[in-house]
């Protein structure tokens, strides 16, 4: 990375907080500490970190409200570190407008990989609209060519269907992070389908046929159970 | 006040349907034999007082509180009045009042005694209830004391022998910390998973249609990442399968069961996970070609640690024990059925199954 990037890490587990810290400093971030909700509303607003790894259980304010705060104010990535196993949480904070969460525990390379992802698209945001519908998405095999409105493996056309092609191309726009069922089906259907995942599932069921070598071990899109789809991020 | 009495009410007076229903219906066999005694015999009298003390008797024993047995004394004594009026007769003036009143202490008494036997067998289940928590926390306190010693001696050394350790040994000493603590997490993973489904009354889980091949790839692409040089073949039908289940449980099981095959499978170098639908059911098999299992081990193998432990000592760090159990616990809420055996060419197999649809019960 050519330039240092500051990340806010709120956590109130001193030794979680302390490993979190070697890791992202030894990987060139400039780390800021915060140990409650409300110190890190402050150090967001008298720093603008680039990204933040935000705990859910924060021992003064609810992890949720910290993301609606920060959110009035700021565009500033949100990754969400969360212990608990309730896909609920993940899916009220990805909505409230977190970027991507990681689940306790996680390995470094995860956490990493996370925020590299979160500062590429935050860097991408102002451009989504236009630069992005045009140019290629590659990663392994898999080309989608926006131009063309259509997507190859191993060089070869896969014939997507235009909603199966609407849904792959969402995905790989925000290729890297976790796009809720909720949101992949309001882009794709509007809102007035509702919130039934059937049709996405079934839409996903085909694209896997057509996508991977075998449906089980995808190589491109995998499932985050009761949460949404990830992308496998472009090379 | 009303709502003190509305408690006492349902506590000694309940109503309900099938309490009805069972009064009702043996009041009207005991009624029938009444009727079809007095047409064939004669001097019918004694039969007649003794089945009807004996429809009072089962409606209090059988049924919950005081209500219906008080509810059939007085019935039979209306019966002897006005449908028996040849019993009636017999009875001297003071003989019916007597008979009424015996009648129904009767009920009473017995409707006590079938609360108090209540009481009672509850009482015990919840004895042993508690001991069975008990066994189960003393072996998961001593399951986990294992690896914290490991990991806490580990991480003492490091310190204290800073300068003496080679990178190698210090290497060697932080990913054996790395595996207890991984060790660890699976070992509370699972045991929030039976305080979410202990107990009969809690069974209840929510079950949402899943696509059974992303609950597959997940718990596959998670055990790759744990294992990645070990070779696994996943094998899942090609028609889309959506199955009524708690995908995190169910993914769970998957994940137990494949690392399972890895650190209780000696030998084992290639690992299968096949799903397949078999009439009504989806049926997923996990499979290794190690050394598989034990034969005096098979029979306890879902039984939990605690049974296990009083066995052979099978393994010294034994997440197999809750691991597996936690398994049969997860399938057996999805109304599921599973199984283990060794298979013929060596190896273990492990095999569940799930209805694809879920049973309309009340």
């Amino acid at each position: 990375m050519s330039q240092t990037h500051t990340v806010l890490v709120v956590e109130d587990e001193h030794n979680i907080a302390s490993f979190m810290t070697t890791v992202l400093t030894a990987n060139e971030f400039h780390v800021l500490k915060a140990k409650t909700g409300a110190e890190a509303l402050a150090l967001n607003a008298s720093y603008n970190p680039d990204v933040i790894l935000l705990d859910l259980g924060l021992p003064d304010i609810d992890g949720q409200k910290v993301i609606k705060s920060i959110r009035e104010s700021s565009d500033v990535p949100i990754i969400v570190l969360t212990a608990r196993t309730h896909e609920r949480d993940k899916v009220a904070a990805l909505d409230l407008g977190a970027d991507d969460y990681v689940t306790k525990p996680f390995g470094t390379s995860e956490l990493l990989a996370r925020i590299r992802t979160a500062l590429r698209h935050a860097k991408n945001r102002g451009r989504k609209d236009s630069a992005l519908q045009i140019g290629i998405y590659r990663a392994k095999g898999l080309t989608i060519n926006y131009e063309k409105r259509r997507a190859y493996v191993d060089g070869k056309d896969i014939h997507l269907t235009q909603t199966e092609y609407n849904i792959v191309s969402l995905l790989s726009h925000y290729a890297g992070r976790v796009l809720t069922y909720d949101y992949i089906i309001r882009n794709i259907w509007g809102p007035l389908v509702g919130n039934d995942n059937q049709i996405l599932r079934v839409n996903m069921a085909n694209i896997r046929r057509k996508l991977e070598k075998n449906p089980a071990e995808p190589e491109y899109i995998f499932t985050e159970m009761g949460v949404g789809y990830r992308m496998l991020e472009s090379d | 006040m009303k709502e003190k009495l509305l408690k006492l009410q349902k506590k000694y007076f309940p109503v309900s349907l099938m309490d009805t229903l069972l009064t009702v219906g043996i009041f009207a066999v005991v009624i029938l034999i009444c009727f079809l005694l007095t047409r064939w015999v004669k001097n019918n009298h004694l039969f007649i007082s003794i089945l009807l003390i004996a429809a009072v008797f089962l409606v209090a024993r059988y049924t919950k509180g005081y209500l219906y047995g008080i509810i059939t004394a007085g019935l039979g004594t209306v019966a002897v009045r006005f449908v028996f009026s040849d019993l009636y007769r017999q009875l001297t003036q003071a003989g019916f009042p007597l008979a009424t009143l015996s009648v129904v202490a009767l009920a009473v008494l017995t409707s006590t005694l079938t609360i108090q036997m209540r009481h009672y067998t509850h009482m015990r289940r919840e004895a042993d209830r508690e001991k069975i928590r008990g066994n189960l926390l003393r072996a998961i306190s001593h399951d986990l004391r294992t690896p914290l010693t490991s990991i806490l001696g580990a991480a003492s050394a490091i310190i204290e022998n800073d300068k003496v350790l080679s990178r190698e040994s210090r290497l060697k000493l932080l990913s054996e910390v790395r595996e207890d603590a991984q060790w660890l997490i699976r070992m509370v993973e699972n045991l929030l998973t039976v305080t979410r489904i202990d107990g009969e009354r809690n069974m209840k889980i929510i079950k949402t249609d899943e696509a059974v091949e992303e609950v597959v790839s997940e718990a596959v692409s998670k055990f790759k990442k744990r294992f990645p040089d070990h070779r696994l073949d996943v094998l899942v039908p090609q028609e889309l399968l959506l199955i009524p289940m708690d995908a995190v449980l169910i993914e769970q099981v998957l994940i137990n069961l494949l690392e399972n095959a890895v650190t209780h499978g000696k030998g084992a170098t290639l690992i299968s996970l096949l799903v397949y639908v078999q009439g009504k059911n989806a049926v997923f098999e996990v499979a290794d070609n190690g050394a598989g299992i034990p034969e005096q081990v098979l029979p306890y193998i879902f039984d939990g640690l605690y049974k296990q432990r009083s066995e052979a000592k099978y393994e010294a760090k034994n997440n197999m024990g809750i691991g597996l159990s936690v398994c049969a616990t997860i399938i057996k809420a999805h109304n599921g059925y599973m199984m283990a055996e060794n298979r013929e060419g060596g190896g273990a197999l492990f095999r569940f199954t799930i209805p694809l649809e879920v049973k309309r019960k009340k």
